[in-house]
């Protein structure tokens, strides 16, 4: 497909605006020296990953993004950070390793397998009529996977307890 | 209408947990190990339920529900899904029996403790069911999460804290890769049960297709991280040598058994139609485990850390039989499969009584370095011989029940002896189990032969009570090694039973 012919349906320069905002957002939410900066930037990205779901017709999924991960991951971030006393100005040494170069070479050369091995799978795949209601989602959810929904509460709560007893403070 | 009698060991366990957390808030605090009594009781009481289904035969008014398979094939309970929930039980209650006298000893948090154990068994229990990818990786999920928190239980120790995060942060980037490895699976298949994704694949000929051999192998490096096969193995000795005791006994056991479990039947069941994919890194990820975990362990002062090589190792011999699964047909796989899992079944046994050996000579000598262990049998005879025979049986010495693990991994491997790669991966078992024999026996001299060091007070070592909890568990794995090494029979059967599968 020619360039102009893919910029000419309106969708897919929302979707261009929209991957070039997360991508920004996700490098700033790395190379930002500010970690509320980064908690902010991390937002940006979730919301334009939210959006990208929007677009597919998972509204579902979409606003699960929004509710748990900008909701409540963030936002309990941003409360650690406050609760912590963590410094809240920029970070006077910058986050560094002196393996970035081959680190580098290691990420780019995954997402460059991961690019092409998903894009000559899946590029002119059209989308299946799954399930996409939120109705839907609770019937499957409750009937077919009521064990790994169940599992998945046990999960949360052995992660619950386990976390206060480890930073919690013991009394001497 | 759910099938109750199939789900009551998992129904059970859950009532449990919630019991754990109750009697917890209640007692007080030198009554606290009564909430590891519950998790205890409710354990064992999940047991019987596998045992009326294993033999509804003859239990008068019992519907055999044959294969009991539930939720569309997410979730099937079969002889194969018996032995393993009955494994992992048993294995949760030893790890248990281990940590009430190790905890008491100390102020480690309890109740809390012991409902994770219990969570994190809970965990394998439902993974030895779970038949599609969801189930499978939520079960992996609670069989982890619990034991990332245990790993770091010593909060005040440095070591304690690096053991902790360092398996959490490899834990949770394995299992990102693994869920994109399975996101691609079931994009390419839409199919989520792993017999779905087995006839799909086979039916659209995925094997060429490059995202589907890449969902392959990343499913399969999140698995070899949770088996801590080698090269993805560098959290486990450190994780072990921080953890509390008892707690490495369970991650080299439990945890460990319950991701060779999901290794073994997404590779038999989901990804059935591509073993060429997948048989090679599996022959890969033997090799490179039994020999770099044995040379690891060659040069360790510390018994814990030895402890960790040894089970990299042992996690390679798991995988031995299923190296060449290439080049098998439908009854050289089933063959495979029995040798792994009799292997995983003895393993179990022998590395848990290893451990609680080592709980108790490290209560001892005061000490996990090996140097402080020498002349051991001079004061304490008893924890001595029990070393020796531990070591050895984990060494593969008849009539120990190691011999017959090594027996069974080795006859599915010289079924496919004409070739090559077949013959090099037994010569590189062979040669393993040499240098394991090696370092087994370095310590067993040590113990036997050496001066005792002038640091160990004698006297008073000789007078450390070993904790009740502590001796049944060693009486119980004691007596299933010596048992299976004179008639093997036994636990070649429950291995059989799992072959039907």
């Amino acid at each position: 497909m020619q360039f102009t012919d893919w910029i000419a349906d309106a969708r897919n320069i929302v979707f261009l605006v929209i991957a070039l905002a997360m991508v920004g957002a996700a490098v700033m939410v790395v190379t930002s020296r500010n970690v509320i900066h980064a908690a902010l930037m991390l937002v940006v990205a979730l919301a334009g990953s939210a959006a990208l779901f929007l677009m597919l017709g998972a509204e579902f999924v979409a606003w699960t993004m929004v509710l748990v991960y900008i909701g409540a991951v963030v936002v309990l971030f941003l409360f650690g950070i406050m609760i912590t006393r963590a410094p809240t100005k920029a970070d006077p040494v910058r986050l560094d390793h002196k393996h970035r170069w081959p680190a580098l070479l290691v990420a780019l050369g995954t997402f460059a397998a991961m690019a092409t091995v998903t894009t000559l799978a899946f590029e002119d795949a059209a989308l299946p009529d799954g399930v996409a209601r939120a109705g839907d989602i609770g019937d499957v959810l409750f009937d077919r996977f009521v064990i790994p929904f169940e599992v998945v509460s046990f999960v949360l709560l052995a992660a619950l307890i386990g976390g206060i007893v480890l930073a919690r403070k013991d009394p001497e | 209408m759910f099938d109750y009698h199939a789900l009551a060991p998992e129904l059970i366990l859950g009532v449990t947990l919630l019991a754990v957390l109750a009697v917890d808030l209640v007692l007080p605090d030198r009554l606290k190990y009564l909430a590891g009594v519950t998790a205890l009781v409710g354990m064992v009481a999940a047991v019987f339920p596998l045992l009326t289904m294993a033999f509804c035969d003859s239990i008068a008014g019992c519907v055999d529900g044959g294969t009991r398979s539930m939720f569309g094939g997410s979730y099937v309970v079969d002889d194969f899904a018996l032995v393993l929930k009955a494994l992992f039980l048993v294995s949760g209650v030893v790890s248990l029996l281990l940590s009430v006298g190790y905890l008491e000893s100390d102020d480690y948090y309890q109740g809390e403790f012991y409902f994770l154990i219990l969570a994190s068994v809970t965990g394998a229990v439902v993974m030895a069911s779970a038949r599609d990818l969801i189930t499978i990786f939520i079960g992996l999920e609670l069989v982890s999460a619990p034991a990332f928190l245990l790993a770091g239980w010593r909060k005040g120790d440095l070591r304690g804290n690096e053991a902790s995060l360092k398996f959490f942060l490899t834990g949770v980037l394995a299992t990102a890769v693994m869920l994109f490895g399975m996101s691609l699976v079931y994009g390419l298949t839409g199919e989520i049960t792993f017999a779905g994704i087995a006839s799909q694949s086979a039916a659209l000929d995925l094997g060429p297709e490059p995202a589907f051999v890449m969902g392959v192998v990343f499913v399969l490096i999140g698995f070899a991280f949770k088996v801590s096969a080698v090269p993805f193995h560098f959290w486990a000795p450190d994780t072990y040598q921080g953890a509390p005791i008892p707690v490495a006994a369970y991650l080299s056991v439990g945890s460990k058994a319950a991701g060779f479990v999901g290794l073994l039947v997404i590779c038999y069941q989901a990804f059935a139609a591509v073993p060429e994919v997948w048989g090679p890194i599996l022959w890969i990820l033997a090799a490179a485990s039994m020999t770099v975990g044995n040379l690891g362990a060659l040069k360790q002062t510390n018994i814990v850390r030895l402890l960790g090589y040894s089970s990299i190792a042992h996690g390679g011999f798991i995988l031995v039989p299923f190296a060449m699964a290439a080049s098998y047909d439908s009854v050289g796989l089933s063959d495979a499969f029995f040798g792994s899992i009799t292997y995983l079944l003895i393993y179990a046994f022998m590395n848990l009584g290893a451990f609680a050996v080592v709980i108790v000579g490290a209560a001892k000598a005061k000490s996990g370095e090996i140097a402080d262990w020498a002349g051991m049998a001079r004061y304490a005879p008893a924890t001595a011989g029990l070393l020796a025979m531990f070591f050895f049986a984990l060494a593969g010495i008849p009539p120990l029940a190691g011999w017959f693990a090594k027996f069974v991994m080795f006859r599915s491997v010289i079924g496919v002896f004409e070739s090559g790669w077949a013959i090099a991966i037994a010569v590189i078992a062979a040669v393993n189990a040499v240098i394991a024999l090696y370092y087994y026996a370095r310590i067993v001299k040590s113990v036997y032969m050496d001066d005792v060091p002038i640091a160990v007070p004698q006297a008073e070592a000789a007078a450390i009570r070993t904790a009740p909890s502590l001796v049944l568990a060693i009486a119980i794995t004691a007596a299933v090694v010596v048992v299976v090494g004179f008639f093997p029979q036994v636990l070649a059967f429950f291995g059989e039973a799992a072959r039907g599968f």
